[in-house]
Parts: C-alpha cells; structure tokens; sequence
C-alpha cells in the first residue's frame, strides 16, 4: 500500500490548482453573479486537457486515470464549483460513450468533446422521476431509421452547450428504458432558463425538452432495452466527479478556516491562539483529511472496476462521507468566522453554499445509505 | 594589508559603498579607494570625501558590456593591490558581481545589507528563502566580490581632500553592440529607492480612500506602493509597486501603512524600514505589532485630518 | 538552434514555515523557482519563433529527475542533470554548468532567471559566461532572435538598454518577461518519456573547487517596534514631525 502521489499526479494538481487561481478566481465574482462560466475559461480548461483526462488516448483523451481526474477537479472546485460541475456532468456523459458505445459512436462524439469542442450531457432525471427507471415517461419510438423522442428532462448539467447527450427512454419495441445519444440543439430540442440554485453557481442546471426529435436508429447506446447497466454506470460515475467538488469545497472551507483564525485577532491575539478555535480547525482538518483519501481511493477503482454493481456500492458510500463531511466543514469554517462568514464579501459564505449542495445531488444521501446497507446485509 | 576597491556607476550608490568600505576598513585595517570609469563628475566628488580616486577614462569602455567592465576592474585591481571590491547591489552591479568574482578568482555575495564584524572575521548579512530568513554569511575565499545593497548605507561623510589620478587599463573588443537607451517613462517608480513609502493595503476599499492616501503620498513627498491583492486583483496600482515575497524588499527611512492587515509574505518586504506607521481600522491588525506608531482609524476620517495637519 | 535553460531546484517557499526563527525545510516538496520558469518560456517562445531544441541543465542533488518532469512538462525537449548531493555556492554551480555546456555540441543560446528564487544571488549566469568566455546580457524583459544576431532589451532600474550580440550569448531574464504556461494532462504524462541525461558530477572531471561562502547562521529576523499607539491624527503627524518627516520635507 503506498499512499503517495506520483510526480505526475502531483504536476496534474499543481496544474489544476496554477489555472483555477490564475484564470478562474479574477473571474470568480462574474461566475458568482452570472450563473455562467466564462467561455475563455471553458477555453483554458479544455486546453489543458481537463474535458478528455480520464479517456483513452485512442478515443483524443489523456488517459491520466480518474484518480488524477479526482485531483485536478478539487483544484478547480476549491476555487469555483461551476466548471468543476460543468466538468463532471461532461466526463459522465462523455464516459457512457465510452464505456457503452460502438466503435462508430465513439470515433463520432469523443475526439471533440475531449478536445472541448463540445460538451457531454447526462440525462436521467425527470419532473416525475427520481432514480427509478420504471417511471421513465420520456418515450422513444421506431420510425425506419429513426426514433422519435419526445419527453422532459429535469435539472440536466450542460444542456444548454452543444455537444452529445446520453439520455434515456421507454423504447417503444421492448418497452423497456434504454439509452441512446442526441446531438443537443437539434431540432425539436429546448431547454428552460437555468433553475437559481443555491450554491455551484456557473454550472448551470436546465430542464430539457423533446418535442419529436429525430433520431438515427444508430444512436442506441449500447442495445435497445437493454439501459440499466448504462444507469448504474451513470448513478456510480457521476458520484467520482461530485466527490471531487465537495472535496474541493471541504479544501476551501480548511484553507479559509486555518486563515481566519491565523487573521483575526481578540484583544490583541490571534484567535488561533484560543483552544475552542482550534479544536474547530483541527476538526476540519480531520473531515478533510478522510475524505480526500476516500474520494482518491475512489477514482483509483473507477478506472478498472470489477463490476458496475460493486463500483456503485463503493461510490454510494464514498458520496455519503465526503459529501456530508464538506457541509460539516463548511458549517465549522463558518463558526469560527462568525458574523463575518455571513457577510457576502467572506468567501465562507458562498462555500457553506456551495457544500450544502452535495448530499442533495447525484442521489440524496438515504438512498446511497439503503444501497449500502442493502449490499451488506443481502441474504 | 590589501586594500579595499569600490566601484558603481551611480554616483550615489558609490558615495555609499565609501561609507560600507570605511566601516569595513576599519574593522580590518584596511585602505579603501575607489575606481570611476568614464565619470569625472563622480571622480571629484568621490574625491572631495577624501577618496583616493582612479579614473578610467576610455570612451570605447561601455557599462553595458558586462564583460569589458569585469575586465577592466580586474586590472585594476591587480595594479591597485586589493583584495575586496564592493560593487553595488542594483542591477548593474549584481550582474557585474558575478563575471568580476569569476574572473578575478573571487568569493562574493550579493544584496549585502550589513556588517557583522565576528571575532576577527567578516560576515554579511543579507535575505535568504526568498526574503522569509536573514543569512549571516562568510566568504572564505583570499579575494572577495561584495555587492552592497542599495540604502543600506549612508552616503559617506568625508573630511580630508582625496585625490584623482588616471588608471590605464587594457579595453577588450566589445561582444556586444549597445543600441540604444531608452529613460523610462516619467511615471515609473523605483519604489525601492524611495526614501518614503505610502503602502495600500486591501483595508483600502475604495477609490475615494486611495485618492487621499495618494494626496498624503504627495504631502509626505512619498511614493505609493501596495500589498499583492491591490495590484494583482484589485488592479489598482502596478504590479512593480507590490511589496512584499512576490514583489520588492523595501527598506525606506518612513513606510506609513494603510489598512494592511499584516501577513508575513508581506511584511518581510517592509520590515526593515526605519520608521514604520500602521493606519487600520482594526485595532488588532496584525500590521500594528510590526509599527512603530499605531493608529487607528476610518481611513476615510484619519485620512483628511493627516492632510490638514501635514499642510499646515 | 539550440536553447539551453538552466535552472535550479527549489525547495517551495510558499510552504516553508518558520519556527522559533527557524526555517522549517524537511518535507518541503522541491521544485523550480518562479522565475526559472519565466526563463525556460522564454526559451520556449524562441524554440517556437526560430525552431530549434531547449535543452534543461540543473545541477544538484538527486531528487532532480522528479522535479525535472516539472520543465519537461512545460515544453524542454531534453534535460542534462549534474547530480551533486553536496551544497554548492554560486561559484560551483557555475563551473559544473559550463563544463556541461561545453560537452554538448553546439549552444547558441542560454538563458537563466535573474536570480534563483531561494538566494538570489545573481551570479551563476555571470560566472558561467566568464567561464565560456561569451557575451552575456542580464535582467531581460525582452528577447527577440534574427538569424546569428539576438536582440535583448535589458531592464535596469532607471532606464532601458537595447543591446544586439552574436550568438552564443548568455541571458538572464527578470520575471515579468513572460507569464509562464500552464502544462496540460498529455504535457505531463509525456514528460517522463523524454530523454533525460543523468550525470554524476564527478564524471566530468573538473575541480569545482572548495565552497567559498560560509552560512553561520539563517534564522527568520527578529522583529522588535515600539508599537506607540497615538489616539489623533495631529498626534501622529507630531510624531512624525519629531521623527524628522514633516509635511513640508
């Protein structure tokens, strides 16, 4: 067991972390008050191959393993959430393809969207769907060569960038849920103005509409009815890249806790010096530190899982610990800023945003806690 | 004993090299004179502070080719037996510094700041780790290539009459082809050389309290300089105005500080100012244990009310 | 033409921490100073102009190869390390760079930061041109290549030089002559796939000579004021007045 980084994970973070103070704290206030990335940004990150680091080399990725894709998004998210969020949601979509697509599918939608040249969707979620793809009401339906798609999607990462999106529905033959690839803004496609959130301002969230959208019958990722596996890649994977996000935020809150204290002085002293704060900052220090090693340890299985099944099982805790563990940080790094923390002008305020975003998405935290459960105490 | 040689191209920096090479002489039993090349003016005042002066008078010689000028003061050295040159620590110097040493066989240091006479032996002291320690150095080499920082001495205080007299020195054909010299901008600043320093800090939240601390700058016939944030987020002031590990290492006679909360990265760049005045609306500011006057205060009320006394 | 930047092993002075006056080094990752990064983009924007091959040389201790990746990533076509494990002054520095110099075939150019990051000294670009016997230009905000002629304006503290010299030439460049870039994934992971020469400096065969400069002590300074807290505005200007800074000067 060694725990240490190599000196090309290590450049990977420091890479990660040089761009996200460089480019993308300047622009961190617009991407607070905008709810919008800036494109120069989207720019830099595909530039140095943050939208293809986890896919094969083969298919234009950099193939630097999920764990290195875990560094380098909580670099990013320890400055700004939004194109950590935009990044994940995009690896997600982008990693179905891979994960499921033909050999055609993949030489069409994967060099570009590594490359940046667009942007992957992942597309589950419906107004009247939670995780149960029974209720799937969105409906795919054989015409020729084609599928007619017409249905809602809810709160869908990237819609409103162009680039493939992963989405799944009732095929009409089997009647059974089944994933294929669109190309976004496409005909009979539309998305609603972006949902205001409470925190990850700047990776916007868009309900998706399908009004007879045309498909070609090749775009079934994977085989018609044949959609589960490809959801509970989609359920586990997408958990790497949220991980990475509150584990920056946890990062963040550390980092602003350890300053204020070292900052702020009480007649005359610090407040580092008091024992209650530190008792507060070594406390961050712990969360921080059983996370990091757990989200690590994740993206280090995602790269060979031995099963979807047994990676979710794996990715439902993980998301459990590191996701609470940032809003419990988050809420500590508050105390010990007081009054302060409220206040706009205090980064706190928007981490303690940012964090109680976690354990809401990607599948709230009673659910991950019944898969967990459910797995160890089967029959 | 060998002597002592000085040697800057700025006539101020020599005046005060004479003044490190006198207290060096004298810990050391040393003779100190000094070189000018091309540079009457600073021949005779040099020697009007009681120097023996040498003056190396050769047009083709030019200070931008580094490496004439090593040769040309290692020649004089050798004609002139001494074994210490101090050279100034400003660009120039620092760049002449190193060919001199290696051409002449020597030990140096650079960006020296002070004397530290030990038993018998001479050490510099002079910042290490990027400005976070203070080495106290020793070369041990027989020939030893000093250069001073500037203002860390005084310009020297002569009485007697010194004396000027022509040096000969071989010219080596240049290398390199000066083309041109371009003065910089009015409006840059040196905020190294400033004797006083009027520092911004990020407790200056607006435009209106930068305007007065400019105007105070103006009154106290002081330059404006500023911490990191300012410059590099802000964008308020340059970036060559930054003090601090990731900008300048300033040592001015008054460094009055405005709403600077007080982080080492920046506080090694101003600790060694004579006086320093902290201006914070917070009572606790770190910044206020590293002055020597404290107040405390709005700046936008401090600020008018310096002006109105400062005018008067 | 061929480029070779010198650069120097670090340890990270962001995460140096002092205690009791100490400075606290051991677990302090190594890397290259902030302006030896400047320096090998410079190179790299020559490399780009002119074509041609940057080559890094850095002397020290054997942890070199790991942090080498750093400027492999960042666009060096090759990398020569002088492994000494010993200190070194600038003086020995210098002389084991240039005599790793002369072993390579042709340099046209050779470009170091002003200073290094953690001693500032500012000397080894001088000594390693004096030892070559080449011309060298400092503190460079800019570099611009024609043919055999390069041309460097040199950034002093009062005004500009603008000097012409024919290759090999030496420069020392300041900080602020480039912004470093920011090595993508593919960079990085390919880093440790280029060719890197290792070699002990004893190998080369020359006397690098006795360290000159002796280190008695390197503590964090002491910071001693009198911490006069005055309650007015005209209190302060007083005391400023009696410290001999008036409003009129």
């Amino acid at each position: 067991m060694d725990f240490s980084l190599t000196k090309e994970q290590l450049l990977i973070q420091k890479m990660a972390r040089d761009y996200a103070e460089q480019a993308i704290q300047p622009a961190l206030s617009t991407i607070e008050k905008e709810n919008q990335v800036p494109a120069s940004i989207l720019t830099g990150l595909a530039e140095l191959d943050l939208f293809g680091l986890a896919m094969p080399e083969e298919y234009g990725g950099a193939d630097a393993g999920y764990e290195s894709y875990v560094l380098a998004m909580e670099q990013i998210a320890r400055v700004s959430c939004g194109p950590a969020m935009i990044l994940s949601a995009h690896s997600l979509g982008l990693g179905a393809i891979n994960n499921f697509g033909s050999r055609e599918q993949k030489d069409r939608y994967m060099p570009g969207a590594c490359r940046g040249e667009g942007i992957a969707s992942f597309a589950f979620t419906e107004p009247g769907t939670g995780s149960d793809p029974r209720q799937l009401t969105t409906t795919a339906v054989k015409d020729g060569n084609s599928y007619i798609i017409n249905g809602t999607k809810r709160f869908i990462s990237n819609a409103s960038y162009p680039g493939p999106l992963v989405f799944f529905a009732m095929d009409s033959e089997s009647g059974k849920p089944t994933a294929y690839i669109m190309d976004k803004q496409c005909p009979g496609y539309s998305v609603s103005e972006p949902w205001e959130k409470l925190g990850w301002h700047g990776g916007d969230l868009v309900d998706v509409y399908f009004k007879d959208v045309r498909i070609p019958a090749e775009n079934v990722l994977g085989q018609a009815g044949d959609g589960y596996p490809i959801l509970q890649y989609g359920i586990a994977y997408g958990k790497i890249g949220m991980n990475s996000v509150a584990l920056g935020t946890t990062l963040a809150a550390y980092e602003e806790a350890v300053k204020y204290a070292r900052q702020k002085t009480h007649r005359g002293d610090p407040i580092a010096k008091f024992q209650a704060i530190q008792l507060r900052v070594a406390n961050i220090a712990m969360l921080y530190e059983s996370s990091r090693w757990i989200a690590y340890r994740l993206g280090w299985l995602a790269n060979k899982p031995k099963s979807f099944k047994d990676f979710a099982h794996e990715a439902a805790l993980a998301k459990v610990v590191v996701a609470e563990n940032a809003v419990q940080a988050a809420r500590i790094a508050m105390d010990i800023h007081g009054s302060y923390g409220l206040m706009v002008d205090y980064n706190i305020s928007r981490i303690y945003r940012d964090a109680i975003m976690g354990p809401q998405v990607e599948g709230v935290i009673d659910m991950q806690k019944i898969i967990v459960a459910g797995d160890i105490l089967k029959g | 004993m060998a002597g002592i040689l000085i040697y800057s191209d700025k006539t101020r920096l020599a005046l005060e090299l004479a003044e490190a090479a006198r207290q060096l002489g004298l810990a050391e039993d040393r003779a100190y004179k000094a070189v000018s090349i091309n540079h009457d003016e600073q021949s005779l005042e040099l020697a009007a502070r009681g120097l023996e002066v040498f003056s190396i008078q050769r047009s083709e010689l030019a200070a931008a080719d580094t490496a004439a000028m090593a040769s040309a003061l290692c020649q004089t050295a050798e004609q002139l037996d001494v074994d210490t040159i101090l050279l100034s620590s400003d660009r120039r110097g620092k760049e002449l510094a190193g060919r001199l040493a290696e051409a002449w066989g020597a030990g140096c240091l650079t960006g020296v700041k002070e004397w530290v006479f030990l038993e018998g032996r001479t050490a510099c002291a002079r910042s290490a780790l990027g400005g976070a320690t203070e080495a106290i150095q020793i070369i041990n080499s027989p020939r030893r290539v000093i250069a001073i920082s500037p203002r860390a001495f005084i310009p020297v205080e002569g009485v007697e009459k010194g004396s000027v007299q022509p040096m000969e020195v071989k010219i080596e054909a240049s290398t390199i082809k000066l083309v041109e010299t371009r003065s910089l901008a009015g409006d840059t600043v040196d905020i190294q050389a400033a004797a006083r320093l009027i520092v911004v800090g990020q407790g200056v939240e607006n435009q209106e309290e930068l305007t007065r601390g400019q105007k105070l700058a103006v009154l106290l016939k002081a330059e404006v300089a500023c911490s990191k944030p300012v410059a590099s987020d802000k964008k308020w002031l340059p970036e060559d105005r930054i003090v601090g590990l990731s900008g300048k290492l300033c040592k001015p006679d008054l460094a009055v500080i405005l709403g600077v909360s007080g982080q080492v990265q920046f506080t090694v760049g101003i600790r060694e100012a004579r006086v320093i005045v902290s201006i914070n609306k917070d009572e606790n500011a770190f910044m206020n244990k590293m002055a020597d006057y404290v107040l405390v205060g709005d700046l936008l009320e401090v600020l008018p009310e310096l002006e109105k006394y400062l005018s008067q | 033409m061929n480029i070779v930047v010198a650069m120097k092993q670090i340890p990270d002075l962001q995460q140096i921490r002092i205690r009791n006056r100490q400075p606290l080094l051991d677990d302090v990752p190594l890397t290259f100073g902030n302006i030896d990064k400047n320096a090998l983009e410079a190179g790299m924007q020559i490399k780009e102009a002119n074509q041609g091959k940057v080559t890094v040389v850095c002397a020290g201790p054997r942890e070199l190869a790991d942090t080498v990746k750093e400027a492999l990533a960042a666009g060096a076509d090759e990398a020569r390390l002088l492994i000494v494990e010993e200190e070194m002054d600038s003086a020995q520095s210098a002389r084991l760079i240039a005599a790793a110099l002369r072993q390579m075939e042709q340099v046209d150019l050779i470009i170091m930061g002003e200073g290094s990051g953690d001693n500032y000294s500012s000397q080894v670009g001088s000594r390693v041109a004096q030892i070559l016997g080449i011309p060298q230009v400092g503190f460079a905000s800019c570099i611009e290549v024609k043919g055999s002629v390069v041309r460097i304006t040199r950034s002093l503290e009062d005004c500009e030089e603008i000097i012409e010299a024919q290759l090999p030439v030496l420069i020392t460049v300041m900080s602020d002559i480039n912004t470093a870039r920011i090595p993508s994934v593919s960079q990085i992971l390919r880093a440790g796939k280029k060719p890197v020469v290792s070699i002990e400096a004893q190998e080369l065969g020359i006397d690098i000579g006795e360290l000159s400069i002796e280190t008695i002590s390197n503590l964090a300074p002491e910071m001693q004021r009198r911490q006069i807290v005055t309650t007015s505005a005209a209190e302060l200007v007083r005391a400023l007045e009696s410290e001999g800074f008036g409003g009129r000067g």
